[in-house]
């Protein structure tokens, strides 16, 4: 019973997802990164267990986090709020071992730890349920 | 080149300063015995996530955090053969000799080049920042040592080659 709710779930997940995928690609080129990098931020990380919406989810965000060329603006705009959340996504990032993605994640998560400090770091590390 | 390696480094050393929250924990399951939970792995509540932070394809850091324990693994860049047996040797050297580094490993995590285990005893007797700054060093001059020994090997068999020709010519 409980594997056709997470079915059901994990659908409608990856059909928002598709969608903040289209709407991120129109942000992107009105040239907004940071607009986008918050899109595909939002609702993450999908709440479910399923390696699909996960891997899904993270495509969404490598092709913000790639777009992005200036990082002190964009800690201008972007909320506290969504920095732990960044944090994940930049270690997942950090493990994919390939050069440019790497390059990029370690440019901003050194100007991520400046600004959200070591707690930042220790959140993601120690929160073993919500994982990306 | 030198900015990558920077970051790099800054990266493992932010990780590392928020990771290096140790303290004493005896073991759950047997009494009077106290291990490191980060080596036995049995209870997930005892564990944080690993994390992977790569610099490039060959270059990679594997930091592993429990409660009384952190493990870290590297893998160093190893552009050719020479290097890659350099490498092995000298390590190999160096992980015999751990009983006097005290935080090194005796063997490698499989899949890297070498580990060091830091548990909540090294940071009682020493300072975590001591720690860490002697972890970033040794990374920092690992590479160094390296290309120095391939440096010294390739002249030593020039030099060799040389003097054992001359005797054709």
């Amino acid at each position: 019973m409980a594997e056709f709710v997470e079915a059901d779930n994990a659908e409608a997940i990856i059909t928002r997802i598709e969608h903040k995928s289209r709407k991120i690609e129109s942000l992107l080129k009105q040239h907004k990164p940071v607009e986008a990098l918050k899109t595909a931020l939002e609702g993450s990380p999908p709440n479910t267990q399923d390696e699909r919406c996960k891997s899904a989810n993270w495509i969404v965000v490598h092709r913000a986090i790639m777009a992005i060329k200036d990082v002190d603006s964009l800690f201008s705009y972007l909320d506290p709020e969504y920095y732990d959340i960044l944090m994940k996504y930049l270690y997942r990032g950090l493990s994919t071992g390939d050069r440019p993605t790497c390059d990029q994640c370690l440019r901003i998560h050194e100007k991520l730890t400046e600004r959200a400090g070591l707690g930042c770091i220790l959140r993601s590390l120690a929160d073993t349920s919500n994982t990306v | 080149m030198a900015n990558t390696s920077r970051l790099y480094l800054t990266c493992i050393r932010n990780t590392l300063e928020a990771a290096m929250c140790l303290q004493n924990f005896p073991c759950q399951e047997v009494e009077r015995h106290n291990k490191p939970e980060v080596e036995l792995k049995t209870s997930p509540e005892l564990l944080l996530n690993p994390v992977l932070i790569c610099r490039n394809e060959a270059e990679k850091c594997l930091i592993e955090t429990s409660i009384n324990s952190l493990r870290i693994s590297l893998k160093v860049k190893q552009a050719d053969e020479l290097e890659n047996i350099l490498t092995k040797k000298f390590l190999r050297f160096l992980s015999m000799r751990a009983e006097a580094f005290q935080v090194l490993r005796r063997k490698p995590v499989q899949g890297y080049d070498i580990s060091f285990l830091i548990t909540n005893y090294h940071c009682e007797e020493m300072q975590k920042q001591k720690l860490i700054d002697f972890i970033v060093q040794f990374m920092e001059d690992i590479d160094k040592e390296i290309s120095e020994l391939k440096l010294s090997v390739n002249t030593r068999g020039r030099l060799v080659a040389t003097e054992f020709l001359k005797q054709f010519i």
